[in-house]
């Protein structure tokens, strides 16, 4: 991950990070409180059919979350090199754009980032949380087609946007990982929606005998309700603090 | 201490006082400098000090140790059931109620209360016979026939061709399904008490009223053969030249003990020696054997079934008309083989009767043939008391709480309801004695048995009513139905009396836990600075406490006669010593801080625990306790791969991460080792055996040992190389010592299955030999040997003189000065490696009494205790509660990983003959200890090491760190304890409470204890010799 030379780099580069803000227009200000009632509706509305038969379901349900979350970034949230993020762009030269205009921002400036962030919380975030959930005690010869798609759905959910804001560079990842930016309403979401799956695994051994406790749903679950709570606390009441471990 | 020379930066405090001294002592070495005699009286002074602190440190653990006995004796003694053992023996001219008016003969020569049927019997018990196994099997979808199938039909193919000369019915015991307990209940025809199932090691003579008693004192003579177990319930009762008695214990031996019984039991049947004997009692204990060692499903059942099959068939053609055979099961197996447990598997045992007379009969045509599960017409095992007694003539005893089998007395024809009614009338008016005797000695008011008073009454009624005349059989019916009603409802009652508790101790000794835990809590995690000062203070002030409460206890128990003197001494003591340390809290407020923890870790140490206390109030939590601890230790190494994340130091957030990766994979690898409990089915399969329903390895497996041997000495030398601590005394022991002894316990895994699967015949005697020898050099080697190198070796330094031209490497310590540079390897962590020799000793004793897929797991879990070494020192985390927890989580996760669950069956007792061919006390009980919770001390020896790893060797209260994360670590187990107390105290009515709650609460006590145990003389004991051998080198100031 590190060597020397990012410790001897470090003093000279990187402001302090900034929490992300969403887009300063009323549209944005006005979907970002309507999309997490959209994502939680459409899992509610599916909820029945992925008990039923996760599998399928869970897949079919990717497609819709995909349009919602793509839509959500480009509507809502500052793409990773725009001004909104005080990252540095990997080379120091190249100048900065002045804040795009309406118009410019369209499908060029937002709907490109969107569909690459979608890409890679799919191809790269997906295996990383199926390893995990395996990890944490998924089913290691059987189920593997629920897990997968279950880790599809955490990332789409917590990594998407994450990759949206900040890119894919890795000393920002880090940071990521370690849990050192600053709280914001996608960075919440994050957090919320691991801290849920990881509670959705509460009520699986219960002897309820309910259809629900089949493996993944309630994972999943947690991870939509984690999703929407993180987002809003996040965005809102712990916006700007910082995680302290000691 | 500076001679003046500036230290180069990167150098601490301690490496430039290391430097100073090492300047020192060659200057000392070269005559330069005589050893100032100062220094040397400081330093014994300095010593005599280590060693009062470290003695008055285990004397304040023992003394908490001590609180938790009490407090689990308190609990235990009024939770486990209790049941007044009554002295009263019944007599054959006393019976319980006025006879019937057609027999009045009172004697033993006709049969004391009515009329016998059988002079003699023969009543033979095949340990652990199933119902299943004697019933023909009935395939449902395809299924195939299981070995324990259709082995032993004799029983099954007598009692459909000859209804009236045999029976053969499902027998339920009373759980607990030990033979012990069920020997007592077969014999006295009452209810087991809980208690009693650990005294399984030593039985002990059964004073009250009971079957062989009964014979005996009718001068009837008894012959014993098979399992000693016998003997040791009524010593002195069987006729001695004819009785031969075996070794019950050995479960590895199949066929002593039934060679034994077969040889002696056929002789006696010839026509000229059966005027010898009157009873014989044979107790065959292949089949259990054969469950233990291969589970049920396996070739070797089929072949002991088959055994037995022969036996039968052979003793029903020597069997003389006044001869009765009974054979019956004592208790049954569950899928694995083992028993001990209330499952139905277990509870369904077999019973069969035979004779050559036409006597038995069925009250039903549809009754002919015996029914095809045990679920169909089960008979308690507690009614052949009864039976037996009424049939040979004898009195029923005194406490039999049990009901005459109805095939028994029923008559030809299936319809003799008179015989019925009056040999229930008679077990019914003893049943109403015992209970008029019980309630009066127990003090217990008649409302209590007002539902089975009423029904006595009714049926008496019902009986007087019959007068003489001429009686229909359905009046007959209905008063045998009443006698049954009155009894069925007393034994409910029963079951629900000595299931009562006596909530007040239970309630003390929760008080007593919950007191020591605070006192705990505040020693390990309220107090700021060194605890080394203030242990003085507690332990006088814990101790004058302690005095204070005995005098007070004992004083008020002889003056108050309401308050029971144990309870009230027991009582007294522990709330004394807690208000003694209390008091000496207070006494040093100042240095009390608020055990709130004020960091992630803190909190994260909290949840885990909490969590799991509070999920032990539900069965389902409990029963799944071994995932949840999986993903608990998961979260927490993601906790510790996000904070090495966050380090600044690249070194130690690459070390830090890689450790916590591992820690993660190797939990994960860890957790694929299972053995099911039963609740866990159908979502868990065991894999800790060959298959699901064995109890032997499978042949892949017994190369996990090797694989452990090769390899795991090199990763452990691989945390000591970090360092450059390879060194010395390590190089011998891990290379060495500890690879030869891991390789023999994988050679023992090997001679023991070769030995098992009869690889070689005929050199059985042979591998047996040569494998317990194996065991025992393996123990010598890690204890014996293991030890004399703790306490003998040097801390793991070597010092390197290279010339003063070449550059010096940067992170070890140098001298120098003149033309030559000194560096210490193995400086940077001198206190870790020395003391962590102790954990790989213990891994290789714990290793040598784990099945060959345990040994891997305590591999996996030594080589993660290493890794959480690395963690906590990268991440800087010594000083928190979260390694000491860990560990426990860690060392409660590989019980389950290592073969275990909180269930009596799961109890691998033949670990106790791994060095042994017999029992030896104590060490055949402390074999099964290491066995059982080997993961648990694992990780209590390892508590120490948290606190010492890569400590600079001269960093003031160190023992004091020791003290606090020992402590920690014990409040963890401590914490787990009181909560599964509680809960069983709290859903003590609860249906689960002997499948789950009382289990784990037995569980979560005896760990608390060993942990105590270990943790106090092993861990902080080994810390002695460790600190003394450091400080040889280093000095004490």
């Amino acid at each position: 991950m590190s060597s020397t030379t990012t410790i001897t780099k470090a003093p000279k580069t990187r402001p302090p990070a900034a929490p992300i803000n969403i887009l300063d227009n009323d549209t944005a200000k006005l979907y970002t409180h309507i999309h997490p009632i959209l994502v939680l509706s459409l899992y509610a509305f599916q909820f029945k059919s992925i008990v039923a038969d996760p599998v399928p379901a869970l897949l079919r349900t990717l497609i819709p979350l995909s349009v919602l979350q793509i839509a959500y970034v480009a509507i809502c949230l500052p793409p990773t090199g725009s001004n909104a993020t005080p990252v540095a762009p990997p080379k120091p030269g190249q100048k900065k754009k002045p804040v795009p205009g309406k118009l410019e921002s369209g499908i060029q400036g937002k709907i490109i980032p969107a569909f690459l962030s979608l890409l890679l919380s799919t191809l790269a975030a997906t295996p990383v949380l199926t390893i995990t959930l395996i990890l944490f005690g998924a089913p290691i010869a059987t189920h593997h087609a629920h897990t997968l798609l279950c880790a599809a759905h955490i990332s789409l959910l917590a990594t998407l946007p994450l990759i949206y804001v900040h890119g894919v560079e890795g000393e920002k990842w880090r940071e990521i990982v370690a849990l050192l930016l600053p709280i914001d309403e996608v960075y919440g979401a994050m957090i919320g929606a691991v801290l849920g799956a990881w509670l959705g695994a509460v009520p699986i051994p219960l002897d309820w005998d309910r259809e629900w406790q089949k493996w993944p749903v309630t994972i999943v679950t947690g991870a939509y309700t984690g999703f929407a709570v993180g987002k809003l606390v996040g965005g809102t009441l712990l916006k700007g603090k910082k995680i302290s471990f000691e | 201490m500076d001679n003046g020379e500036p230290s180069p930066s990167f150098e601490g405090l301690a490496a430039a006082f290391a430097k100073a001294k090492a300047e020192k002592e060659r200057e000392e070495a070269q005559g330069l400098r005589a050893r100032t005699g100062d220094a040397a009286i400081a330093n014994k002074q300095g010593e005599l000090r280590f060693k009062t602190s470290h003695g008055l440190l285990v004397a304040f653990f023992t003394w908490i140790l001590v609180l938790h006995v009490l407090g689990i004796y308190l609990f235990t003694s009024g939770f486990l059931l209790t049941r007044l053992v009554l002295e009263q023996k019944s007599e054959c001219s006393v019976p319980p109620i006025d006879l019937t008016n057609s027999y009045i003969s009172s004697s033993s020569q006709r049969g004391c209360w009515h009329p016998k049927s059988f002079e003699k019997a023969i009543v033979i018990i095949v340990d652990a016979l199933r119902y299943d196994f004697t019933v023909p099997f009935q395939a449902e979808d395809n299924e195939k026939p299981r070995h324990f199938h259709n082995a032993i039909p004799v029983l099954y193919e007598t009692a459909v061709k000859n209804p009236n000369n045999a029976f053969l019915l499902p027998f339920i015991a009373d759980p607990p399904t030990t033979t012990l307990q069920r020997l007592k209940g077969l014999t006295t025809g009452t209810l087991p008490t809980f208690v009693d199932a650990g005294s399984n090691f030593a039985g002990t003579a059964i004073d009250e009223d009971n079957l062989v008693a009964q014979l005996r004192n009718a001068s009837k003579r008894i012959v014993h053969l098979g399992d000693d177990t016998w003997h040791a319930l009524f010593p002195g009762y069987f006729e001695p030249n004819l009785t031969h008695a075996y070794d019950s214990f050995n479960v590895w031996d199949l066929h002593t003990v039934d060679n034994g019984v077969t040889d002696h039991i056929f002789p006696l049947l010839h026509p000229s020696n059966t005027s010898k004997w009157d009873v014989i009692f044979g107790h065959y204990l292949g089949v259990d054997h054969a469950g233990h060692r291969y589970g049920p499903d396996h070739p070797a059942m089929t072949a002991k079934l088959n055994q037995m099959d022969g036996i039968f068939r052979k003793m029903i053609d020597q069997l003389d008309e006044t001869t009765l055979l009974v054979v019956m099961g004592d208790h049954g197996m569950d899928a694995k083989g083992d028993h001990g447990g209330e499952s139905d598997d277990e509870i369904q045992a077999a019973l069969w009767m035979y004779s050559k007379q036409k006597l038995f009969g069925r009250s039903s045509p549809s009754y002919q043939a015996p029914p095809s599960t045990a679920r169909e017409r089960p008979v308690a095992q507690i009614d052949l008391v009864p039976t037996l007694s009424l049939l040979l003539g004898m009195p029923i005893p005194f406490n039999n709480l049990g009901a005459p089998i109805e095939e028994a007395f029923i008559g030809t024809n299936g319809q003799d309801y008179e015989n019925l009614a009056i040999v229930h009338r008679l077990a019914a008016a003893q049943i109403h004695r015992y209970q008029h005797e019980y309630a009066q000695a127990r003090g217990l008011d008649e409302n209590a048995r007002a539902s089975s008073l009423s029904l006595w009454t009714a049926a008496n009624d019902k009986w007087n009513t019959l007068g003489g005349k001429k009686v229909s059989l359905d009046q007959w019916k209905d008063a045998f139905t009443s006698y049954v009603a009155y009894q069925s409802e007393t034994l409910s009652i029963c079951r629900a009396l000595w299931a009562r508790f006596d909530v007040s101790r239970m309630m003390h000794g929760i008080v007593i836990l919950a007191g020591t835990l605070v006192i705990l809590a505040i020693y390990a995690r309220g107090l700021q600075g060194d605890r080394i000062e203030l242990t003085p203070t507690l332990l006088s002030r814990g101790i004058i406490g302690t005095t204070l409460g005995v005098i007070a206890g004992t004083g008020l128990g002889i003056v108050v006669p309401s308050f029971p003197l144990e309870h009230t001494m027991i009582f007294c003591t522990a709330v004394g010593g807690a208000a003694g340390i209390g008091t000496a809290f207070r006494y040093v407020r100042r240095r009390i801080i608020s055990p709130v923890p004020n960091s992630i870790w803190g909190w994260i140490s909290i949840v885990f625990t909490m969590a799991l206390s509070v999920g032990f109030a539900s069965n389902s939590f409990t029963i799944w306790e071994d995932e949840i601890l999986l993903h608990f230790l998961s979260s927490f190494a993601v906790l510790t791969l996000i904070s090495s994340f966050r380090q600044k130091d690249a070194i130690d957030r690459a070390l830090g991460c890689y450790h916590s990766v591992l820690f993660i994979i190797l939990t994960r690898v860890a957790s694929l080792s299972r053995l099911c409990r039963e609740e866990q089915m159908p979502y868990c399969k065991s894999t800790y055996y060959a298959s699901a329903t064995s109890s032997t390895s499978a042949t892949w497996q017994l190369g996990i040992p090797f694989v452990i041997a090769f390899t795991l000495p090199n990763l452990i030398r691989s945390y000591y190389k970090g360092t450059r601590s390879y060194q010395g005394s390590a190089i011998l022991w891990l290379d060495f010592a500890l690879r030869f002894g891991l390789l023999l316990s994988a050679a023992y895994w090997t001679l023991d299955a070769a030995d098992d699967g009869d690889w070689y015949p005929g050199y059985g005697e042979i591998l047996k030999t040569i494998k317990t020898i194996v065991a025992q050099i393996t123990f010598a080697i890690a204890l014996a040997f293991g030890y004399s190198t703790f306490s003998w070796a040097k801390p793991l330094l070597n010092i390197e003189t290279t010339s003063n031209n070449t550059k010096g490497s940067a992170e070890q310590v140098v001298a120098d000065g003149g033309t030559s540079q000194i560096t210490i390897l193995g400086y940077a962590n001198v206190h870790g490696s020395r003391y962590s020799l102790l954990i790989t000793m213990w891994l290789l004793a714990i290793t040598l009494v784990q099945k060959p897929m345990g040994a891997g797991v305590i591999g996996l879990a030594a080589w993660q205790i290493f890794s959480l070494f690395e963690i906590l020192d990268t991440n800087k985390l010594s000083d928190t509660p979260v390694g000491p927890v860990v560990l426990g989580l860690l060392g409660s996760f590989h019980f389950f990983k290592t073969g275990h669950q909180a269930t009596l069956s799961s109890i691998q007792w033949e670990s106790a003959f791994i060095p042994l061919r017999t029992i030896k006390y104590p060490w055949s009980p402390l074999l099964v200890i290491l066995n059982t919770f080997g993961a648990q001390i694992l990780c209590a020896i390892a508590v120490p090491t948290l606190v010492l790893w890569k400590q600079p060797p001269k960093k003031k209260g160190l023992l004091g760190d020791v003290a606090k994360a020992m402590g920690t670590h014990l409040l963890f187990y401590a914490v787990i304890n009181l909560a599964t107390t509680m809960w069983a105290g709290h859903l003590r009515r609860h249906l689960m409470l002997y499948r789950i709650f009382s289990p784990r609460f037995m569980a979560g006590a005896v760990v608390l204890l060993v942990v105590d145990v270990v943790g106090i003389f092993i861990a902080i004991g080994g810390t002695r010799l460790s600190f003394l051998s450091v400080a040889g080198v280093f000095g004490w100031t």
